[in-house]
């Protein structure tokens, strides 16, 4: 962050007599934007969906006036980024760089099919997407120096999530690749949505359950706390894949004993061994933090909550837990991040989730249904960082220096 | 105005044999004194001499190893150490203020722990802000970190007395001020604790603080007391060497002067220059002298009645040791 500064480089540059001082940040995204325009191509055309792609360059992907003004805002955005540094026109540009190139991107199917073929996909291209990143880092670093409030953040980020799903909903996209192996699998992808989300949140709450407590516990009795810490650290760096194999047995076991384990769906194989790694994996930041969180309420603080005959259970409650908050929640802000990303390879061993997709993709050689498991893994993960994130600053309130 | 702040509520604090010991290691060794009601007794030593641990004893923080503490002829160990410990207000040297919580939520810890309801409890926290001169419509809703040390301080010493204590236990409540703010927050304490009638055991190292805060000094060394008298006893007869060289003997007949008032030392007859008031130290009467280069100047008491005269003579008079 401090090489993009501008306090630190532009009063040097200046008196360096140089008359226009350029923007480092800004002269990557010019020159991704650059690329992207006259080196990539914008879409990529299959004739069906597993053999290889032909380029098409933007000029060639879009209508002429449309592909003008594709071409127009994102050189547009690129001066923008050169030469201006008010983080919030360069907000605004970036932003409607992003709805520009979204937008356009939806219009390439219907002018690149040829009439009555259903066969033919077209997908964004390399072009599209690094235009993308060049708009949203440019998005990512103008927010950042805003400084924006936990709300604000939020704001911009249900704006964003708003205009999206319109895309998605209205229709404009329904031609992509994409949206048409959505289109021949919408109800195995909210199964496997429901599944994700499942995998990841209910081995969350098991964990935040269970790590909670076991992290009180550290806290209070030293001793236990090196044991405890270690045996989760040693968990944590388990492969997953081991750990699935390591989990099937002692479930197999399980389900074939208790009747009542197998009639909850508890297998070797499937949900429960994915759910038990994970939950497994969760337990080190969620203890750790708490740990943490506890250890660094200040001495004094403690001192006084005792010698004013608050009981051990109110000092708990109205001191060390309040003070302990944001930490607590920065370890569940990981475990979520980390958690849905894991999810994925549940689909591995049967657990279901968006990695169904991604291992079939890849199976198919089809990089559309693997993105089709992808994509919306890291919108997740992303949307997961962004609340939390928000959630953490507000939880920090009032002691925030 | 304040009928509840001139609550006459005083406790006589009884310490017998109190004794702690770490493993093989004594702290606390075999004390044994009695904090009169309405007085602030001053705790001074070295560092490790003992101190806090017993202040901590007297609220239970600390369990003793044997001994006993009466409080109104109340033994401690009979009260259960959450109640206790309501009663007794407590300051730190770093206050420990809740951070997560105003000013307001700060002080009405101990009255919200007791149950008190509501209104109660808001008239009692603008009683305190009131009686530390802390504008409520400005301090009420703040949060610790955006206070200066000497507002932390005074919110940290109001939060200890909200529930009315009759004893109040401070553990270098001044440590962490700078030495102006320190001398005023003293003065403010004495105030209040004249005001209030609260008993008031206090720890410090800061031989100057025990002089100008004390009723009467107990002086402790490795974990036993050596003394325990009135800071004039002190000075005049000290119990053994170490508390001679810990009063300071060059500090000594200024310490003394400090503690007399020019009423004590008026001589009959006029002067002439600006007068002195009577209840002056002799410490600030003799500066005054010096100052301006008089023998003597006329002392007028707090309504400007002439009472007679203060001398350079008469003043040293009172600096001498004692025969």
């Amino acid at each position: 962050m401090n090489a993009i500064s501008p306090h630190t480089s532009a009063p040097r540059t200046a008196s360096a007599g140089a008359a226009v001082s350029l923007d480092r940040l800004g002269s990557v995204v010019a020159v991704l934007i650059g690329v992207a325009l006259f080196v990539a191509p914008f879409v990529t055309y299959r004739a069906n969906r597993i053999v290889a792609g032909e380029a098409r360059m933007v000029l060639d992907a879009l209508p002429m006036t449309l592909a003008i003004g594709v071409m127009a805002a994102a050189l547009g955005v690129a001066l923008v980024s050169v030469t201006i540094r008010q983080p919030i026109i360069r907000l605004v540009a970036a932003a409607l760089g992003l709805a520009v190139i979204f937008v356009a991107v939806g219009r390439a199917p219907a002018f690149l099919t040829p009439p009555g073929n259903t066969f033919a996909r077209i997908s964004p291209a390399f072009g599209f997407w690094l235009l993308t990143l060049a708009f949203a880092l440019l998005v990512a670093d103008s927010i950042t120096r805003l400084r924006l409030g936990p709300f604000a953040r939020l704001g911009a980020f249900a704006v964003a999530a708003a205009a999206l799903a319109l895309l998605l909903v209205s229709g404009a996209w329904d031609g992509l690749s994409l949206l048409k192996e959505y289109a021949t699998r919408a109800d195995s992808f909210w199964r496997e949505a429901r599944q994700h989300v499942f995998l990841a949140l209910g081995s969350l709450a098991a964990a935040a359950l269970v790590g909670l407590p076991l992290g009180m516990v550290c806290y209070r009795v030293p001793r236990v706390k090196a044991a405890i810490l270690q045996i989760l650290n040693i968990i944590q760096t388990i492969p997953s894949i081991a750990l699935f194999g390591l989990l099937m047995v002692p479930l197999s076991i399980l389900s074939a004993k208790v009747p009542l384990a197998a009639s909850l769906g508890i297998h070797g194989i499937g949900a429960a061994p994915a759910f038990v790694a994970l939950f497994l994996y969760s337990l080190l930041p969620v203890v750790a933090n708490t740990v943490v969180g506890l250890e660094q309420v200040p001495a004094s603080v403690i001192d006084a909550a005792r010698g004013m005959g608050l009981s051990t259970r109110q000092r708990l409650w109205q001191v060390e837990l309040p003070l302990a908050f944001p930490i607590i929640l920065t370890g569940i802000r990981i475990v979520l991040v980390q958690n849905l990303g894991l999810a994925t390879v549940a689909a591995l061993i049967g657990g279901g989730g968006f990695g169904t997709f991604v291992f079939q993709g890849i199976g198919q050689t089809a990089i559309d249904l693997v993105l089709l498991g992808a994509i919306p893994t890291v919108a997740l993960s992303f949307m997961a960082a962004v609340i939390l994130d928000a959630a953490i600053d507000l939880a920090k309130g009032p002691v925030r220096d | 105005m304040r009928p509840s702040i001139s609550q006459r509520v005083r406790s006589v604090i009884e310490i017998q044999s109190l004794t702690k010991r770490f493993g093989d290691t004594v702290v606390v060794d075999d004390i044994s004194l009695t904090v009169d009601e309405g007085t602030i007794s001053v705790f001074v030593g070295t560092s490790g001499a003992g101190k806090s641990t017993l202040l901590r004893m007297i609220n239970r923080l600390i369990e003793p190893t044997s001994g006993r503490v009466l409080i109104d002829g109340q033994d401690t160990m009979a009260i259960p150490e959450d109640d206790l410990r309501h009663r007794i207000g407590y300051v730190i040297q770093g206050y420990g203020l809740f951070p997560h919580r105003t000013v307001s939520e700060n002080i009405a810890t101990v009255p919200r722990l007791l149950g008190w309801d509501k209104k109660r409890i808001a008239a009692r926290v603008e009683e305190l802000l009131d009686l530390f001169q802390l504008d409520s419509g400005e301090f009420a809703r703040k949060y610790p970190h955006e206070l200066s040390g000497g507002q932390q301080q005074r919110v940290g010493v109001a939060r200890a007395l909200a529930a009315k204590p009759a004893l109040l236990l401070m553990d270098e409540p001044f440590g962490a001020l700078d030495p102006v703010i320190r001398h005023k927050a003293q003065d403010d304490l004495l105030a209040i604790q004249r005001r209030l009638g609260t008993t008031i055991m206090l720890v410090t190292h800061d031989m100057d603080e025990a002089f100008h805060l004390g009723d009467k000094i107990a002086v402790m060394d490795q974990a036993r007391l050596l003394q325990y008298a009135t800071p004039a006893e002190l000075l005049t007869r000290p119990a053994e060497e170490f508390v001679e060289k810990l009063v300071g003997t060059a500090e000594r007949p200024f310490r003394l002067l400090a503690l007399g008032k020019v009423r004590e030392a008026v001589e009959p007859g006029a002067a002439t220059g600006k007068p002195v008031s009577a209840s002056a130290t002799l410490r600030e009467a003799l500066s005054q002298l010096l100052w301006m280069g008089r023998e003597k100047l006329p002392v007028v008491d707090a309504d400007g009645t002439p009472l007679g005269r203060i001398s350079i003579g008469g003043i040293l008079a009172h600096g001498r040791q004692p025969a």
